[in-house]
């Protein structure tokens, strides 16, 4: 039998544990491979692991559980857990977005996870049309609100801190411990870790093409697909060839 | 059993001598609930026994009286009326006795008049008998009528102070705006603490209670001071603090001489629940909060810093916020003010700006005079 694997995220310790146990109770065979303490690390944890089921909260530091659900975008069956008062959620209850509300209750648990057991036999597309989940953001969008996309990245040099604009950066990308900024001028490193950085980034013009590298799409010049699973970005005149994994291939597509 | 209760259990021997409603109603009472007219089927119910009264009286008196009886009668009816009106509008047994002595009075002189007539001696003695009995029939309908209008009004009055009550306990609860989203989170953590024997359990169960307890009696209060919304914005800190641990590092710096300043209530608290709700809690790594205070003269100027993820980029006054800037203006007009900035090294300052003594000072509400109840 295959594994049955299952993310959840809470930023607060206590309700992310009751969670847990209470998933152990209805679910003994759910394997939880993966526990978030905000939006930023449930995405980074999903792409690391690819969890069949993820549990999320809505409001958590970085991004919501609904951004998360946006970017899994069908990957994973997807419930949101929440306290009272997330009253958007109410206008789902016929079956788009399935959810439970803080404290889990047992019950109410089973009941969730029996719907998510028959999508899972029946290997349906996960039930989370793109429309729902916008309809939800702008619902939600007053009680999550959103700071300013930062303008400026600083990075210290020695002595001296640069400001790069962000305007001028061509990609991002992991490097260990650091972020390997590269801009137009040159690379520096950055201790904020990617995950963190793609909360504060305008997603409009930075794009997410791999765990570990973000780049800005004005940069791209091509995408190449050299066979079924790989694919890469040839950038606007600079000789690196930037990976594309399989979650991010989807956006790539030749019309 | 209440002291009031064992009160009404004593027999009041001065109701003997002295018979009424007691105690009197104040000008206030009266004005709330005794300023109708009586009713018109009450009018009409008072005619049908005093002419059903006559009618049985006519029966036991000779034809040749009936004349005289029915004549008296009706003269008496004007300045019986007139005395029954005096006692609706203010029901107290002093008018009720003066009411009843002037009744007797009158009648007597009209004795006495008819007297001085010469009349047959038959004749003058029915007379009598009927002004005597007619004198007694006012003081009865006078005591009647004292007793049915001060029970009315006091029946009255216990209403109109239930429903102050209720409509004073629904504005508190709404103004007091619990969110239910903090509730509700709290309770999952301490479902889960209880669950698993943690002994944080104990810790947010009594910041919680406390917290509510300091909240609800806030708002039954048109102006506090800074020292009392406080003692209630620790306790809110406090549950955020056992809930959220490291991410939520937070101090007090309250000059002792802006402890007294006068505040509208809840609106600090308003404020601090925005800097975590806003600031804190969607910020990566936690962040600090600090509330400072100082005085300088005749104003006071409060702060509330937080170092979360700051103002979105098109910062929108919340419900929360327009609302505090009416009650503010409410109290002040516009001497003071309530500002919002973005701090230079990320995060938020809320400011305000305040005189230390409001333009009127509003009287505390009568319907529900219950201090604020300080948690212990």
């Amino acid at each position: 039998m295959s594994r049955l694997t299952a993310l959840i995220a809470d930023d607060e310790e206590a309700p992310r544990a009751q969670l847990r146990a209470a998933l152990r109770r209805c679910w003994p065979e759910l394997e939880i491979v993966a526990e978030a303490v905000n939006g930023v690390d449930a995405w980074d944890a999903f792409l690391e692991h690819e969890p069949a089921v993820c549990l999320l909260d809505i409001r958590m530091p970085g991004l919501s559980g609904i951004e998360v659900a946006e970017r899994i975008a069908g990957r994973a069956q997807v419930v949101f857990v929440t306290a009272f008062g997330d009253h958007a959620l109410a206008a789902f209850d016929a079956g788009a977005v399935d959810y439970v509300l803080k404290p889990v209750d047992d019950e109410r648990l089973a009941q969730a996870i029996t719907r998510l057991r028959q999508r899972l036999d029946q290997r349906a597309t996960p039930p989370l049309p793109d429309a729902a989940l916008q309809g939800l953001l702008a619902r939600l969008a007053a009680q999550v609100q959103r700071p300013a996309p930062v303008d400026v990245i600083q990075a210290s040099l020695g002595k001296e801190v640069r400001l790069i604009r962000v305007a001028s950066i061509v990609y991002f990308e992991s490097d260990a411990r650091y972020t390997r900024v590269v801009h137009e001028d040159g690379e520096a490193l950055i201790r904020t870790p990617l995950k963190e950085l793609l909360a504060q980034l305008d997603p409009q013009r930075f794009w997410q093409v791999h765990r570990s590298v973000i780049v800005n799409h004005h940069h791209i010049a091509a995408a190449v697909r050299i066979d079924e699973g790989t694919m890469h970005l040839v950038l606007h005149g600079r000789p690196e060839k930037l990976p594309v994994s399989r979650h991010f291939q989807g956006r790539f597509k030749g019309q | 059993m209440s002291a009031r209760d064992r009160n009404t259990e004593r027999i009041d021997w001065g109701q003997l001598m002295y018979p009424g409603p007691r105690p009197d109603f104040s000008d206030d009472q009266l004005a709330r609930g005794g300023t109708d007219r009586p009713s018109r089927s009450f009018l009409i119910a008072a005619a049908v026994n005093l002419v059903s009264c006559l009618v049985a009286a006519l029966q036991l008196m000779p034809v040749a009286v009936t004349g005289w009886v029915l004549g008296l009668t009706l003269a008496a009816l004007f300045p019986a009326y007139h005395g029954a009106m005096w006692l609706w509008r203010r029901p107290t047994r002093r008018r009720l006795l003066l009411a009843s002595l002037a009744a007797m009075a009158l009648f007597l002189a009209v004795a006495f008049v008819l007297r001085a007539l010469q009349l047959e001696p038959q004749l003058f003695r029915w007379i009598v008998n009927a002004l005597a009995a007619l004198s007694l029939a006012c003081a009865m309908g006078f005591w009647i009528i004292t007793l049915f209008r001060a029970h009315q009004i006091q029946a009255r009055l216990r209403e109109l102070d239930e429903r102050e009550r209720a409509i004073a306990m629904a504005r508190q609860l709404a103004t007091a705006q619990i969110q239910p989203h903090f509730l509700f989170n709290s309770l999952a953590s301490m479902q889960h603490w209880v669950d698993s024997g943690d002994a944080r359990a104990a810790t947010l169960l009594r910041a919680l209670t406390g917290y509510l307890r300091a909240t609800l009696p806030l708002f039954q209060r048109d102006q506090l001071t800074l020292g009392e919304e406080l003692a209630a914005i620790e306790r809110y800190l406090e549950v955020m603090q056992t809930r959220l641990g490291e991410r939520l590092r937070f101090t007090l710096d309250i000059a002792p001489a802006a402890l007294d300043q006068r505040l509208p209530p809840g609106l600090l608290l308003t404020l601090v629940e925005n800097a975590i709700e806003h600031g804190v809690l969607p910020s990566l790594h936690g962040a600090e909060l600090h509330i400072v205070a100082h005085r300088d003269h005749d104003r006071t100027r409060i702060e509330v810093i937080d170092s979360g993820v700051g103002l979105p980029t098109t910062p929108q006054d919340g419900v929360g916020l327009t609302n505090s800037r009416s009650r503010l203006a409410q109290a002040w007009d516009d001497s003071a003010r309530l500002t919002l900035q973005r701090r230079p090294e990320g995060g938020t300052i809320a400011g305000l700006d305040l005189p230390l003594y409001p333009l009127t000072h509003a009287p505390t509400h009568t319907a529900a005079p219950t201090p604020a109840q300080r948690p212990a």
